[in-house]
């Protein structure tokens, strides 16, 4: 435990103007700018926490959606603690091309373990009247790929926004715990292993 | 006088800065007026028996002349001369660099000294002279710390590698210089990556002014980890103030948002008719001021290679000129007007309309008149080849005449009024007299990224503004400063089978594959040689290409108004001695030089 990061590097991906930017604007320096142009490549930001006690710098990576941004962005999915899946209510296609970011993200970070990576999906824009994505579909989505949180938001009134990047924080320290875990388990055994042959031979 | 250093890859031997009314009386020793002296470990007699003696020289030579002096030369070594009211500056290479830049090195290091520290006599009336004398070391550092010794001929912007960097990359850089100038009082920027452009929105003489603070933070910051002066916002954030010129700050306020360096188009036509100008084209208004001079040089107004305000990169004159008879431009700087009286407004007007005529008077000690002929060999010397005997090393006496023909001929009134790429503006904005109006330079650090933004004086106190302004280009700085971190590595190396160097004159860019490692010896001669044919190239406006050769080397040199390019082909065996004939490999050059250096995205078909 006393050895955690203290940077998580956290990423946010999904489709051109699914409001990426806008959600680590929003839950950073908590401003919302309706006229913000596409991202190039990728940008970042830093955020202090302090989690159960813990000192954490959470860096937040906004990625490009745009098709044509693609090879600017993939090298920098490496090292991520958690991937926060995005798309937008109102756009359905947004939602539909979650599998292919799953995918890209898996590839290009190259993720040894997908299943146990941890995903947040963020079904962004709730704000909007017009909805093309249901909760349920969405949550049903989640479910089946690997039972990832969801959350609804909405950069623009500040819904949920803190709530899904807290829990993003809290899946990734979940999950140093277990690897924590393992890998004292693992050290047992190696050691162990040597007694029990020399043993033998004597 | 004391031996003059040999000449050596160090691009300043001397550099001075005296103060001729710390010295009226009899009495008084000479080291009072001298407020800086380069190297600083010269023995005290030695500067003032320099001092002294440059000095004594220029001011006799230009009073009998009428006409102010440019340069000097002293055995092996050429000297750029700047006066101005009682101050006299002196900066000293070896012959070997052009006279063309020499001058220009000397005035852009006053420039940038004005630029940071403001009207040199109030600066002097407020600091003492140990305090600007570390600047002046600064600057002199700073404006020599180019890579490789082909840097000492052209005054030219550093950029990021463009073959390397994704285009891509480089809108986001102008992207977020655009997004900072949503806030009013936030004038231009521009984006800086480990001494390198990335993108800018000032003229490229601005930014290379800028470029001198940010390699300083970027020291300090390597050094302590810290920033210098900071304010709320933390660390990474300094300020300093400077001081700009009339004309930029015209440059500035006349363009719209992000025009990018090109300062050759019109900026100032929809001005509002002040009467300082900035636009060198036809389309100029015409004023009473600079009707004269117009009328006389017509051929200045054509869009050709000498319309270029080079003209005065290295004359005090400009200034002096609008109040006196357009003919008589180059004069001393004696000007009747201290600290930036008035006459801004003429100045820069003329200071590229200025005639050329030559006052006669030449204050060059030797050689000065040597290549006059240009005006009759002008047209026929689309294509020359001359020969430079003697190869790079030895043989002395040859070389010293060919540098008759390259060289030393750009002297004075030639290189003053004539010699052609557009490149060195800096000077565009001869400093005396003008006005300099203070502003803010704010920069913002993201380890070897640097936001560079001149704004208003208002913008530090407003909290708001700043914060506005900090918030919505961090995360994109960081963004730019991770990609550009990460293709950072690879540099260009000489590709081996030849050497090139590309001067963009419009945006002071030069592109090369001179890397200036382990001394440059094998580049030298390249070096040597294009050095000759762009003090040729300045000096004969007419003059588009030009070969020159020795018997192991060939240097093939051509221009445009918008370029300039050298090329050598390294091969085995050249058949290049004797006189010119058609078995020469050298005239191969050319059409190689179109091949090869397409890929390096130079075009000379």
């Amino acid at each position: 435990m006393a050895a955690k990061k203290s940077t998580l590097k956290v990423i946010l991906l999904g489709d051109g103007g699914v409001g990426k930017s806008s959600l680590m604007n929003r839950y950073v320096t908590n401003k919302f700018d309706a006229h913000l142009f596409h991202t190039i490549g990728v940008e970042f930001l830093n955020k202090e926490l302090t989690v159960d006690g813990y000192k954490v710098t959470l860096q937040i990576w906004d990625t490009a959606g745009q098709e044509r941004f693609r090879s600017l962005r993939t090298p920098f999915y490496r090292g991520s603690d958690c991937c926060l899946l995005t798309f937008s209510v109102d756009d359905s296609q947004s939602f539909l091309n979650l599998s292919n970011w799953k995918k890209e993200f898996i590839y290009y970070a190259d993720i040894k373990e997908p299943e146990k990576f941890p995903f947040v999906v963020l079904g962004n824009k709730v704000d909007v009247a017009e909805r093309q994505v249901s909760s349920e579909e969405a949550r049903e989505w989640c479910q089946e790929n690997g039972d990832y949180p969801y959350y609804e938001t909405s950069a623009k009134d500040a819904t949920n926004v803190a709530v899904a990047f807290e829990e993003a924080v809290h899946r990734v320290l979940a999950m140093d715990d277990k690897t924590d875990y393992l890998i004292s388990t693992d050290t047992v055994r190696l050691h162990r292993k040597p007694r029990s042959a020399t043993t033998c031979c004597s | 006088m004391a031996e003059l250093m040999p000449p050596d890859t160090r691009r300043c031997t001397y550099f001075f800065l005296y103060d001729g009314s710390k010295v009226r009386g009899e009495g008084d020793p000479t080291r009072q007026g001298i407020c800086y002296f380069y190297p600083e470990e010269t023995p005290l007699d030695k500067q003032e028996l320099m001092c002294g003696q440059l000095a004594g020289v220029s001011r006799c030579v230009s009073e009998l002349s009428s006409s102010p002096v440019h340069t000097l030369r002293l055995r092996r070594c050429k000297f750029a001369i700047h006066m101005m009211e009682d101050f006299f500056w002196a900066l000293g290479c070896s012959t070997e660099v052009p006279t063309v830049s020499v001058c220009e090195l000397l005035d852009h290091l006053i420039n940038i000294f004005c630029f940071y520290n403001g009207p040199i006599r109030q600066s002097y009336q407020l600091n003492s002279k140990e305090t600007l004398a570390a600047q002046w070391a600064r600057y002199l550092s700073h404006v020599q710390s180019g890579p490789s010794e082909i840097y000492n001929i052209f005054r030219c912007l550093r950029t990021v590698d463009s073959t390397t960097v994704d285009p891509l990359l480089l809108l986001k850089a102008a992207l977020i210089l655009q997004a900072c100038q949503r806030c009013p009082l936030v004038l231009t920027g521009c984006i800086l990556f480990r001494g390198r452009v990335v993108s800018t929105q000032m003229s490229p003489q601005l930014t290379m002014k800028v470029m001198v603070q940010e390699s300083e933070t970027y020291t300090k910051s390597q050094r302590s980890n810290g920033a210098s002066t900071s304010c709320s916002l933390g660390a990474p954030v300094s300020s300093t103030a400077v001081f700009l010129t009339t004309s930029e700050l015209q440059y500035l306020q006349s363009t719209p948002v992000n025009k990018n360096v090109s300062p050759f188009s019109p900026p100032l036509l929809d001005a509002p008719p002040k009467k300082t100008r900035l636009s060198r084209t036809l389309s100029d208004t015409p004023s009473t001021e600079s009707e004269p001079p117009r009328l006389q040089t017509p051929q200045k107004l054509s869009f050709s290679p000498h319309m270029s305000e080079s003209d005065d990169s290295f004359s005090p004159a400009p200034s002096q000129s609008s109040a006196d008879s357009p003919n008589t431009s180059p004069q001393p700087t004696r000007s009747p007007l201290p600290n930036g009286g008035h006459a801004v407004e003429t100045e820069h007007k003329l200071s590229h309309h200025h005639g050329f005529k030559s006052n006669g008077g030449s204050s060059v000690f030797e050689e000065n008149q040597c290549l006059n002929g240009d005006d009759v060999n002008g047209d026929a010397a689309r294509r020359a080849v001359f020969d430079l005997q003697g190869d790079d090393s030895g043989n002395e006496q040859s070389r010293d005449a060919q540098m008759v023909v390259g060289d030393s001929g750009v002297c004075f009134r030639k290189a003053e009024s004539k010699h052609p790429p557009p490149p060195f503006t800096c000077a565009l904005d001869s400093l005396e007299e003008s006005p300099l109006i203070p502003k803010m330079l704010y920069m913002h650090r993201v380890n070897g990224l640097v936001l560079a933004l001149l704004v208003e004086h208002g913008f530090m106190s407003d909290a708001a503004s700043m914060e506005e302004v900090y918030h919505s280009s961090l995360a994109s700085l960081n963004g730019l400063e991770a990609h550009l971190r990460s293709i950072a590595a690879a540099t260009p190396g000489t590709s081996g089978q030849y050497t090139f160097a590309h001067y963009d004159c419009i945006q002071s860019t030069l592109t090369t594959n001179v890397s200036g490692r382990s001394g440059g010896a094998p580049e030298h001669p390249f070096v040597r040689a294009t050095s000759l044919l762009h003090s040729h190239f300045c000096d004969t406006e007419t003059l588009q290409e030009a070969i020159i050769r020795n018997a192991g080397v060939a240097v093939y040199g051509t221009r445009s108004v918008a370029q300039v390019t050298y090329f050598q082909q390294h091969s085995g065996s050249l058949r290049n001695s004797g006189i010119p004939n058609q078995q020469d490999s050298a005239f191969s050059l050319p059409s190689k030089a179109r091949h090869r250096l397409l890929k390096h995205g130079v075009n000379l078909l």
